[in-house]
């Protein structure tokens, strides 16, 4: 008997939309189609359709539908929606337009600097006579006259959508909680929220940045999601349709309209999640994930088999450090991945800085015109160039529809890098590799490194386009010896949907002094949190859930905190000790430095999981007879670092449909596969697991590649 | 072995120890500004760190973070390596300093360095600087506004360790202890600072073990000489000549009415260009004096405005700027002038350069900005502590050749984050309650290009306080050029809780506030560039939208229809 329970995972990415249809029993179906800009419904309806059709399953034997989108993420960037009504507290009608830029790096030279403006408009923004302390006590009532005077003039603005944030209302949010009630009743058409729905959290400017962007992406995000929720209807699927959050979880369509600022991140979440599916088929609960494609690299952390998130994210944020910079976007409290983003993928460009010193990105030639081997009229080297002449890809072979010109890709190599520079062409292509190699590491350097964690050990999922590509040589810099490349390499991050749970974060600013913290009110904070989560996640009384508490904990007088697990219930008197105590040795871990100074709890988190069907992969049997069925053939192939110059190595090419698992084999080998080609250095052993999944060792590594940044060529 | 030329590998070298020191650097600066305890710092407004060569040269400077200090750490370390010579320093060791004559700025300002050896040698200097929370002085909080010479602003620290071979100098931490209101905070500050030059250190001596001593040093030597290339080329693209710029300073808080002078003569020829502060005021017998390195951060700063952006910041940079500072003057005081208002001074010699070099390059021209308005709150809490703390807003940045100028920002010296605080956390640390926190309507200069508003908070006390202010271009608010108006003034004044209002100084110190009693601050607009009448209509009617210009004033100033 089939299980009727199919699962569809569409992740809407800039060049195409990828879809994959999987059940619990491990069986999977992969589709790629272009992604339709003006709509991207079209493309997922499009996408669904023919991997249903393709893989002969009704659309009635699909129980959900999940979905990643950078719908809130274009919306905020593009400014396509419209500026809500803005309540707030009376005498902080500019809290939002006073001045909270940053510029960093070579901005902070630039004379003529212009800084974001805020999706709000001076008038449709309404105070309000009332004023609540930073305590909670009221300092100023709101009365029924003023909430019934703001009640008419919100609905004689008629915008779409109402955000709310009055002052310290994460003290006390009936104020908020009062104006949102009237403003529903009197405006039941329109979006309204208030900042302590969202996330009630210290700090007025985040939360009502937050609370805006909500109200100004809302409307846009219910409108595509209801339309999608019929589209899907029209197709005959009756199972519900998610979406995938910022920090690796899925929650239900209703949900992400009334909080599309969760999902500012749903594309890079996705693929983490991917990675973190593939550590647990691995039996890898720490893995570093790296996603390749054809502009940027994104790089993420799982711990423990959840990925590593954190609570400040910037929209629009510059910088070299992933874009998360403070101040340099529009901030929003939002559990997010902690994604270093770097512009270094398939498309990168490569140029000679005013120095003279080879540089390559963050521009990218993209799909149009596309490297210079793509033949569409692209002319300036590019990465997938390199590549296609250091032997990784195989010349005149197909990618992305067009045959790889090895010619054009020289061309382009000699005129914008070899000839200036005086070096031959492969030496160009080496560099630029390594170059782009590096500028990955720097990313890899900002999620590991910089958050004190030591990368060795743990293990390199890649997918994306061009990730398997380069991940040994980037495993090598920093003393990893385990990469794995994931069945369905190219989609994994639609592979990453369906593999999710249920999740939500919620927090609550609560300041209590650690030393005179009573462990049951502590505990009731807590339980009411864990009641608010429970709540968003499902109406069914019964259903089982994970919780997982933390608190953040902070020196008293300090702003920045350090995030600890808080025990489950009930709390003691211990626990309260103990929390101090584990901060204080985090704290040392950290900033190396020792302070004894009263310590205090600023923020309650609790994570909430809801365990849903879910896709499953199936392990098949293991193999023994060797992988010749799937060798094709052999190329010469340049592996720099290896000690063999940009001299080409004989590599044996293997047709990773053609792969079993059980088949293991030495580098160096080139396994070719659609859309994600992978590379086997020498002294790397390849191995296909019980998944599908190829697992590379890398051994007796280079006598210099210790842990440091790079390892130079020797 | 390799079997490539050379060239490959340092080009790939090259890049990946850029990107290595300047990771390490921005490290240490994230590092200090989480593990600080001053307000000041928190919202990253006034930190720096820094890696420098055994020389003493900038090698690598954090990058999202003010660039008031450019040249503090560079100006300092001479100091230290004079007082404690290269061979007698041991690995673990951590010095401070904050001597404002030799290469400080101001007691607050503490400078904190570590060495860092290779075969037995300093090859390399991290070096961290924050204004650290209250070390003395006259007034709580190091906003001696009013301070006559430098032992009224605090404790000074001449080069001193503060570890020695990774043993903490407990007596050294002591004395900074027992000069301050607030040491739990003076020594936390402290303690961040040596956090993020070992974090430099740590890094540098990976990056050692990596490439050897030997040819980081080399690159180290070449990325600074292709700086000083980059600099002398693009200032070869700017027309030779001598250009005059100056600015006037309302005062220093002591004579009514006497106005100070910086005056810059700045001379392109050659790929070089000298600036000669010849002209400026005598030194002030208050505080607005700028100390040496403060002087050469702020002319480094205007320089560099006008050449490609992409120069890496280091010592290359300073090789092809000359600067004469006169002793004796507001740009190079002697001892025991006082400098903790500098900031004054330093502006004032930015907008002098800068409108001297709009000479060369009209399409550069901007109006001068409203500055930094500080103020301090002291007290003593429920607990019987004292708490105390700085505080501040920004003024308008003036009008842009093509652009109009940014509300409520810091003036662009202060780079990386200029925020305007926010009221939740203050509320839940210090007694009191902000009443009105917004953007003042027609405080931007008028012109074709408008200058950016001013802020206005008020600040209602709910127990007794001392406060102390410290503003400028408010008695002479940031003026217009080329046509376009002056933005509005700010100022410093009391509603008191009996219904009187006391309008203050724009330098002031211990004021005492009751409960009730409130504190209404304005910062000044940015000045207008180009006549007012030039303006885009459009422009007119969007700045009537916003809110920024009333209908009234549209009417007066740019001719708009009533």
């Amino acid at each position: 008997v089939s299980d009727p329970r199919w699962f569809v995972g569409v992740d809407v990415g800039g060049t195409f939309t990828d879809v994959v249809l999987a059940n619990a029993d491990g069986d999977f179906h992969v589709d790629k189609v272009p992604t339709t800009p003006a709509d991207p419904r079209e493309g997922v309806i499009e996408g669904v359709r023919h991997v249903l059709s393709r893989a002969s399953v009704a659309p009635a034997d699909v129980s959900r539908v999940v979905h990643g989108t950078t719908l809130a993420t274009n919306v905020i960037l593009e400014q396509t929606g419209s500026p809500p009504a803005f309540v707030v507290t009376e005498g902080f009608a500019d809290l939002l337009r006073l001045g909270r830029e940053a510029r960093v790096e070579d901005d902070r030279y630039d004379l003529f600097f212009t800084t974001p403006t805020p999706p709000v408009d001076p008038q449709l923004t309404f105070e309000v006579p009332e004023r609540v302390m930073a305590d909670g006590s009221v300092l100023r009532a709101l009365s029924a006259e003023a909430i019934a005077e703001v009640a008419d003039r919100v609905a004689a603005a008629a915008t779409p959508a109402v955000a709310i944030c009055l002052l310290n209302a994460y003290a006390n949010s009936e104020h908020e909680r009062a104006i949102a009630r009237a403003l529903r009743d009197a405006l039941p058409d329109a979006f309204v929220v208030a900042s302590t729905e969202v996330w009630p959290e210290m700090r007025e400017y985040e939360r009502a940045m937050t609370t805006v962007l909500c109200a100004y992406v809302g409307p846009v995000m219910a409108g595509y999601l209801a339309g999608l929720e019929q589209q899907l209807a029209e197709l005959g699927i009756g199972g519900p349709l998610e979406i995938m959050d910022s920090s690796g979880g899925v929650m239900s369509a209703s949900l992400a309209a009334r909080r599309p600022v969760r999902t500012l991140e749903s594309g890079g979440a996705a693929g983490v999640t991917a990675a973190g599916l593939v550590g647990r088929l691995i039996g890898a609960r720490d893995v570093i994930s790296f996603d390749m494609g054809g502009t940027t690299a994104k790089v993420g952390i799982v711990r423990d088999g959840r990925p590593g998130v954190i609570s400040d994210f910037q929209v629009g944020g510059k910088g070299s450090f992933g874009g998360t910079r403070a101040g340099t976007g529009f901030p929003v409290k939002i559990t997010t991945v902690d994604l270093a983003e770097v512009g270094a993928g398939g498309g990168s460009v490569a140029w000679l800085d005013a120095d003279g010193a080879l540089r390559v990105g963050p521009r990218s030639a993209g799909a149009a015109p596309g490297p210079a081997c793509y033949g569409r009229g692209g002319t300036e080297p590019t990465v997938t160039d390199a590549d296609l002449l250091l032997g990784y890809l195989e010349p005149g072979g197909l990618a992305g529809g067009v045959e790889l010109s090895t010619d054009a890709a020289r061309a382009a190599l000699a005129r914008g890098v070899a000839d200036p520079l005086g070096i031959a062409v492969i030496e160009a292509a080496r560099a630029v590799h390594d170059i782009v190699n590096a500028n990955m590491a720097a990313a890899i350097r900002v999620v590991t490194v910089q958050r004190g964690i030591d990368p060795r050990g743990l293990t390199l999922v890649a997918f994306g386009g061009a990730g398997p590509m380069h991940a040994v040589r980037l495993a090598e810099m920093f003393g990893i010896s385990s990469v794995a490349v994931p069945l369905a390499a190219g989609v994994a991050s639609a592979v990453g949907l369906v593999g999710a749970d249920l999740h939500v974060d919620v927090v609550q600013t609560r300041v209590i002094d650690l030393a005179d913290a009573d462990p049951l009110e502590l505990e009731a904070a807590f339980t009411e949190l864990a009641d608010q989560a429970r709540a968003e996640l499902a109406d069914e009384p019964g259903t089982a859930f994970q919780i997982t508490r933390s608190a953040d904990v902070r020196y008293r007088g300090q702003a920045y905190h350090l995030t600890l697990p808080v025990p489950d219930p009930p709390l003691t008197a211990d626990d309260v000790v103990a929390l101090a105590t584990s901060f204080r040795q985090r704290f040392e871990d950290t900033y190396r430095i020792a302070l004894d100074l009263p310590t205090q709890i600023h923020n309650l988190r609790v994570h909430i999981v809801r365990v849903v069907d879910k896709f499953a992969p199936r392990a098949r049997k293991l193999t023994l007879d060797g992988p010749s069925a799937a060798r094709v053939g052999e190329r010469g192939v340049v592996f720099p670092g290896t000690g063999t110059g940009t001299d080409t190595v004989v590599t044996t090419l293997y047709d990773r449909t053609r792969l079993v698992p059980g088949d293991r084999f030495a580098g160096p080998a080139v396994i070719a596969a659609p859309e994600s080609t992978i590379v086997v250095p020498p002294h790397t052993r390849a191995e296909v697991d019980a998944y599908g999944t190829v697992l590379l060792s890398l051994y007796d590594p280079s006598s210099d590649a210790s842990p440091g940044i790079v390892a130079p060529d020797s | 072995m390799t079997s490539t030329p050379p060239i490959v590998d340092d080009v790939i070298t090259a890049e990946v120890i850029r990107g290595a020191l300047l990771v390490a650097a921005e490290e240490a600066s994230i590092v200090v500004v989480r593990a600080a305890h001053s307000t000041f710092i928190q919202e990253g407004a006034d930190a720096c760190a820094a890696i420098l060569d055994a020389d003493a040269q900038l090698v690598a400077l954090s990058t999202a973070t003010s660039l008031m200090h450019a040249a503090s750490l560079r100006c300092s370390l001479p100091a230290l390596i004079e007082d404690v010579p290269l061979a007698t320093m041991r690995p673990g060791d951590v010095f401070a300093m904050n001597d404002p004559y030799r290469g400080g700025i101001h007691a607050n300002d503490i400078l904190v360095f570590r060495p860092v050896f290779a075969h037995g040698r300093v090859r390399f200097f991290g070096g961290t600087l924050i204004h650290v929370a209250d070390v003395g002085g006259v007034s709580a909080g190091g906003l001696a506004a009013l301070a006559t010479d430098t032992f009224a602003e605090g404790l000074m620290l001449p080069p001193v360790h503060l570890f020695r071979e990774g043993e903490p100098v407990r007596e050294v931490l002591r004395i900074i202890e027992g000069n301050s209101r607030t040491p739990d905070k003076a020594v936390g500050d402290v303690h961040a600072l040596v956090a993020g030059v070992n974090v430099i250190g740590r890094r540098l001596d990976e990056l050692i073990e990596r490439y050897g001593a030997a040819a980081l040093t080399r690159f180290t030597d070449e990325w600074l000489d292709g700086s000083e290339r980059r600099m002398r080329d693009e200032l070869r693209l700017l027309p030779e000549g001598t250009y005059h710029g100056s600015f006037t300073i309302e005062g220093d808080g002591f004579v009514p009415g006497r106005r100070f002078v910086v005056h810059a003569a700045v001379t392109v020829r050659d790929g070089t260009i000298d600036i000669d502060f010849a002209g400026t005021s005598p030194q002030s017998g208050g505080a607005i004096n700028a100390s040496f390195s403060q002087t050469m951060s702020g002319v480094i700063y205007a320089v560099r405005c006008l050449v490609d952006p992409g120069i890496p910041m280091n010592e290359g940079c300073f090789r092809a700027v000359r600067m004469q500072l006169p002793p004796g003057t507001l740009v190079n005081p002697t001892p025991p002038a006082a400098c903790g208002g500098r900031v004054i001074t330093v502006t004032a010699a930015i907008e002098a350069v800068l409108s001297a070099l709009a000479q060369a390059r009209p399409d550069h021209r901007v109006a001068p900005s409203a500055l930094i308005h500080v103020y301090s709150l002291a007290g003593t809490g429920d607990d019987g502590r004292p708490w105390v703390s700085l505080f501040y807003d920004f003024g308008g940045i003036g009008g842009r050749h093509g652009v109009d100028g940014p509300d409520a920002t810091g003036c662009y010296f202060l780079g990386g984050r200029s925020v305007i605080p926010q009221i939740e956390p203050l509320e839940a640390q210090y007694p009191f309650v902000v009443r009105r926190s917004r953007l003042v309507p027609d405080s931007g200069g008028a012109g074709q290009w408008r200058g950016g508003l001013g802020t206005e908070i008020v600040v209602e006390m709910l127990a007794d306080a001392e406060l102390t202010v410290r503003g400028d271009r408010i008695e002479l608010p940031p003026p217009g050029v080329d046509g376009g108006g002056a933005g509005a003034a700010g100022v410093y004044a009391i509603e008191r809780v009996d219904g009187s209002t006391e309008v203050l100084a724009t330098k002031q110190v211990g004021v005492h506030l009751a409960p009730g009693d409130r504190f209404v601050m304005r910062t000044s607009g940015g000045g207008g560039l180009g006549p007012p009448e030039a303006r885009a209509r459009d422009a007119v009617l969007a700045d009537v939208a916003s809110g920024r210009v009333t209908r009234a004033r549209a009417v007066r100033d740019y001719g708009l229809e009533e």
